[in-house]
């Protein structure tokens, strides 16, 4: 190694100034200012403008979205309550005519809570 | 370069809604915000589109920053990483375009001329060096900072620093030594 680095802590002053000189802008640093500040009332104005677009575009996609959820449950509240009506209590305990308790047992569709507590509290 | 005092009140009266005390603060810091991308950036266009990416940055983050610091480095770390960012869009390896009539040493009708060709020589010298040893440099001997500022600024060791503005220097003054003689 022919050459050793030898720092130097302090600035030197004849490059530094050959360098201000072939990087300092020509013109005045307020305007740049201006500029910059004029930027930043764009940005302003182009965020707010933003917000509302961003809302706008959410409002059509959420009332389809919204639409199709409720006709999706309409349809499926419909199926729901189409299905037979549970066994009576007065079926389950007509002797003769009805179907008796056996009803209660065999049915397919669970009874109403109300027959299971009536049966209890009336043997 | 005003006082970190002064900087701290325009901090705190920007993060208030003060867009005066913003404009204030860009102007302020405007010179060295310009000049550093310059050096990375070589287009005056470029260089203060990149100055504004960062001011504009700086005001996103203007919560982050501690009062009890000086703004300075703190903001030239902003406005280098913004040069930075914008090369890497600019995505082209740019070494400034040297006028071959420069480099063939034509005629210096006048020390103005002279000082003209020196600093497109300068501009060209810088951009044939590493991006982060032209950082380096010209916050150093340009913009003043200390070493320890500059590896807060850069993030690096304050050793790389050191070797990084050496390295620089001893590029750009023989540059500089040539030129001493026809204008002297």
């Amino acid at each position: 190694m022919t050459e050793q680095p030898s720092f130097d802590h302090r600035p030197d002053p004849e490059l530094g100034a050959a360098l201000w000189a072939a990087l300092e802008p020509k013109d005045d640093h307020a305007a740049f200012a201006a500029r910059v500040l004029a930027q930043y009332d764009h940005a302003l104005d182009r965020s707010s403008v933003a917000m509302f677009d961003v809302l706008a575009s959410w409002f059509r996609p959420g009332m389809v979205a919204a639409a199709a959820a409720l006709v999706l449950g309409i349809l499926l509240g419909r199926t729901v309550f189409q299905s037979p009506d549970p066994t009576s209590i007065d079926a389950a305990m007509a002797p003769v005519e009805g179907p008796g308790l056996a009803a209660l047992v065999t049915a397919q569709d669970p009874p109403d809570a109300s027959v299971v507590f009536t049966s209890l509290v009336e043997p | 370069m005003g006082s970190s005092g002064d900087d701290a009140g325009l901090v705190a009266r920007t993060l208030a809604g003060d867009r005066a005390a913003f404009g204030a603060l860009v102007e302020r810091h405007a010179g060295q915000a310009r000049r550093v991308p310059r050096a990375l950036l070589g287009d005056p266009d470029d260089a203060d589109d990149a100055a504004q990416d960062g001011f504009l940055s700086a005001l996103v983050k203007l919560g982050q920053y501690d009062a009890r610091r000086p703004f300075g480095p703190w903001l030239m770390r902003i406005v280098a990483n913004a040069a930075t960012d914008r090369r890497r869009r600019r995505n082209v390896r740019r070494v400034e375009p040297l006028d071959t009539s420069l480099v063939g040493g034509g005629p210096r009708p006048d020390a103005a001329a002279v000082r003209n060709e020196l600093g497109d020589r300068l501009r060209a010298a810088l951009a044939e060096l590493p991006e982060r040893r032209r950082k380096a440099v010209v916050l150093f001997d340009v913009e003043g900072y200390s070493h320890a500022e500059i590896a807060g600024i850069l993030g690096i060791p304050e050793g790389t620093v050191r070797s990084e503005v050496f390295h620089a220097r001893r590029r750009l003054r023989t540059l500089l030594a040539d030129f001493k003689e026809p204008i002297g």
